[in-house]
């Protein structure tokens, strides 16, 4: 009778464990795995957003994939690729063999995503880049079209058109100040940090701005990329006369310049690109000397689509900054969904097709991936923006009245009074 | 088949009579099988790509002791051999067509050529300046690949290169068994008559020289050499990674190429390689146990560098020969090592003290 008991109870216990067994298969999560220097804003800046994306998503029950829905299960990878390559690819590998994920986004330093892109390209894996702006990224999918299809760039924007994003900005100031103020040539002070990512924006300024935007070279200043004061460079500048100064910071400079820049009241409206400016913290590390800096974008508090407001208050809520473009892993998120759920399956040939067709509205704008899987750059698609910071609120300036593209919420451009004041005279 | 028994016997009785008296020989030969056997026990992608990255970096690393260790030619710049390797691999990979078995030995020898040339403006120099100007020609080099991307392919680096083979498991014995030959190789220099000449110069130049050594010769010849090891990891390296970047070149590397040998145990070839082997995938270990911590970002370098400093603090001769000092010791009249329970010398049968 005892052995009996004995056995019910193992026959009940082994039903329970099968029955345990059998519904967590069937509701087997996605993996996805995010890739990110996770020690730096960068890497915060990926997981922020793709954590937001899973929990909405979850929140509404899951990806449905053919039938069912299943939960979105992220998986941290921090690649510490700004300090050692081999710990980024060691990283990479450990997500898909060891974790197994099933999908990868993220990735940051180009030379780190290039290895990783091989990593997943060889597990098969759909990867989707947010964060690397090379183009080399993408066209390794022209060039060798059965390896890299898995690969798709959804942020930024390539480099070919941030600069011509950087160049636009350069040209509506420039309009702006002979319009307004009379100046009849505008002069231009190239400042760039010193690093070797700037260099070749440095030699397309100087080519460029004379000879197809009609404005003048003042001079080119290049501060160490960590200065802790540039006021010898803007004297130099305002004795050059420069209406511009036109901004090529990534690092911390970016503050070093602006304050001082704001302090100075030196009379030149500052464009670009200014990393430090996009970061909500940079209004109180400038003691409001960094009003009226204009720098290229990815999320303001406007209307480039229905969810980008949202999306930027609800980030800002949680986290207390406004989102930096590598937080596109959340549109990665959503719209990986649309591709699963077209496909109704996470198998990656099936998810590639639907990738290549997808029209996708996300919070950064319109995607629309081209031939190398690279998003699409343009009016009516991803655009890019262009924020000035106005009175302690970061305003997106750009684009204004730009191929038919003004987004609601915008506000016009303003000069710095004292520009304005100065060039009067 | 005599000839085949004969044999088997005789390496039966070197190893029961020269192997298997020492703990140190024993843990080498125990350390050869792992290294050979491990593909036997697993093919995991994950752990055959760290043994991988870090047989490429023992070889590095032990090029580092042959000419640090051994000449005391303090090299602060290691990575440039590296580097160099790595982008004359990739060039040659790319630009000609190469395939690994030929771009890898001319990338070695762009990295002796690298040798000389820093061998020669470095020969007049000692210690802190010698150690100074070393750190300052990768940083040099690193500006020419910004200065020439067109050449070098700039921020990026060059990529898609051929693959090293055509799986994980013949990569790692690639990497593996150039790592221990390559390892014995530069073991049996340091053992030779040449190594000798090397540790002289180290000890005391003007004492080499008056004995009538031409130590500039020797010098440049331990530059050459360790350029020559190092440049066959940096084209293992650029070829298993399929790219070739400024990161090969960062001070970074240098540095570690340093932490790796001190903690080891530098002038002895076998510790800087059990460095890396111990090092390399112990960061792994503590990513993968730090997964389950995620609120703990920081703690992985952070218990890197503890360890570190708690084993120089401790074993200032580094982790190896505070090891094997442990488990042997030297007998005081015929200097030959035996096993630390050994009440007389193995050799000379001397009372062991």
């Amino acid at each position: 009778m005892k052995s009996c008991k004995i056995i019910v109870v193992l026959m009940v216990g082994l039903a329970l464990s099968w029955g345990l067994f059998l519904s967590t298969a069937a509701a087997k999560p996605i993996k996805i795995g995010i890739l990110g220097p996770m020690s730096f804003t960068q890497g915060e800046g990926h997981w922020n957003g793709a954590t937001m994306a899973a929990e909405e998503v979850n929140a509404a029950g899951g990806i449905l994939v053919g039938k069912e829905k299943r939960k979105i299960e992220l998986v941290k990878v921090d690649t510490n690729e700004f300090l050692s390559i081999p710990d980024a690819t060691n990283a990479a590998e450990m997500a898909v063999r060891r974790h197994k994920v099933d999908f990868l986004m993220g990735g940051f330093r180009t030379e780190a995503v290039l290895v990783m892109q091989d990593i997943a390209m060889e597990a098969k894996k759909v990867f989707i880049g947010c964060g690397a702006a090379h183009p080399q990224l993408c066209t390794r999918v022209l060039d060798d079209y059965d390896t890299y299809k898995y690969w798709f760039r959804l942020t930024p924007i390539n480099s070919s058109y941030l600069g011509k994003v950087d160049f636009i900005l350069l040209g509506t100031v420039g309009h702006i100040i002979k319009t307004q103020l009379g100046v009849e040539k505008v002069k231009v002070a190239i400042v760039a940090e010193k690093a070797a990512w700037a260099d070749p924006i440095v030699a397309a300024a100087q080519k460029v701005i004379p000879e197809k935007m009609g404005m003048e070279v003042a001079g080119v200043w290049r501060p160490s990329p960590v200065a802790t004061d540039c006021s010898a460079e803007l004297s130099a500048i305002q004795r050059a006369g420069a209406h511009i100064v036109f901004t090529t910071f990534s690092s911390s400079v970016g503050l070093t310049f602006a304050k001082q820049m704001g302090e100075l009241k030196v009379p030149a409206a500052p464009v670009g690109i200014n990393v430090e400016s996009q970061k909500t913290g940079f209004w109180e590390a400038t003691n409001g000397a960094g009003n009226y800096v204009l720098t290229i974008n990815t999320y303001a508090p406007v209307a480039i689509s229905d969810t980008t407001i949202p999306f930027v208050t609800e980030y800002r809520k949680r986290f207390g900054e406004t989102p930096n473009y590598t937080a596109g892993t959340h549109d990665a998120i959503k719209l990986l969904q649309v591709a699963i759920e077209k496909a109704g399956s996470i198998d990656s040939d099936k998810v590639v097709a639907e990738l290549e067709k997808i029209d996708y509205t996300g919070a950064a704008g319109r995607v629309v991936f081209d031939k190398s899987h690279d998003v699409t750059w343009g009016p009516q698609y991803v655009t890019s923006i262009g924020t000035q910071w106005q009175d302690g609120e970061i305003q997106c300036v750009w684009p204004y009245n730009w191929e038919g593209v003004t987004y609601e919420g915008s506000k016009p451009y303003q000069l710095p009074p004292w520009v304005v004041e100065y060039w009067k005279k | 088949m005599r000839m085949v028994v004969a044999y088997i016997r005789r390496v039966f009785k070197i190893l029961r009579a020269e192997v298997l008296v020492l703990p140190s020989r024993v843990a080498v030969l125990v350390f050869i099988a792992a290294v050979l056997a491990l593909p036997l026990v697993t093919q995991d992608y994950y752990i055959l790509r760290i043994m991988i990255l870090t047989s490429i970096f023992a070889i590095l690393a032990a090029s580092w002791d042959l000419l640090s260790g051994f000449t005391g030619q303090m090299n602060f710049g290691h990575a440039l051999f590296f580097g160099v390797a790595a982008y004359v691999t990739a060039l040659l990979n790319l630009r000609l067509g190469l395939p690994p078995y030929f771009s890898i030995p001319l990338g070695a020898m762009g990295a002796v050529l690298a040798g000389l040339i820093i061998g020669i403006p470095c020969l007049r120099l000692k210690g802190s300046y010698l150690a100074l100007t070393t750190l300052a020609f990768p940083i040099i080099l690193m500006g020419l690949v910004f200065a020439f991307p067109g050449i070098t392919g700039g921020e990026l680096g060059l990529s898609g290169l051929k693959k090293l083979t055509g799986s994980r498991v013949a990569d790692y014995y690639v990497t593996n068994v150039l790592m221990l030959v390559l390892g014995g190789i530069m073991w049996k220099i340091t053992d030779s008559n040449t190594g000798i000449i090397l540790h002289a110069i180290r000890e005391d130049e003007v004492a080499a020289r008056a004995a009538g050594i031409n130590t500039t010769r020797y010098k440049l010849l331990a530059f050459c050499l360790s350029g020559f090891f190092a440049g066959i990891a940096g084209g293992l390296y650029a070829h298993f990674m399929r790219l070739a970047g400024p990161s090969t070149l960062e001070v970074g590397l240098s540095f570690q190429v340093i932490i790796w040998s001190v903690f080891g145990g530098m002038v002895s070839i076998y510790g800087p390689i059990a460095g890396v082997f111990i090092l390399n995938p112990f960061m792994e270990v503590l990513r993968i146990f730090l997964d389950n911590f995620p609120s703990l970002p920081e703690m992985r370098m952070f218990i890197f560098a503890a360890l570190v400093l708690l084993t120089l603090r401790f074993m200032p001769e580094g982790l190896i020969p505070w090891l094997r000092d442990k488990v042997e010791s030297e007998c005081p009249r015929c200097k030959v090592r035996n096993v630390f329970f050994r009440r007389s010398c193995r050799i000379c049968n001397a009372e062991m003290t």
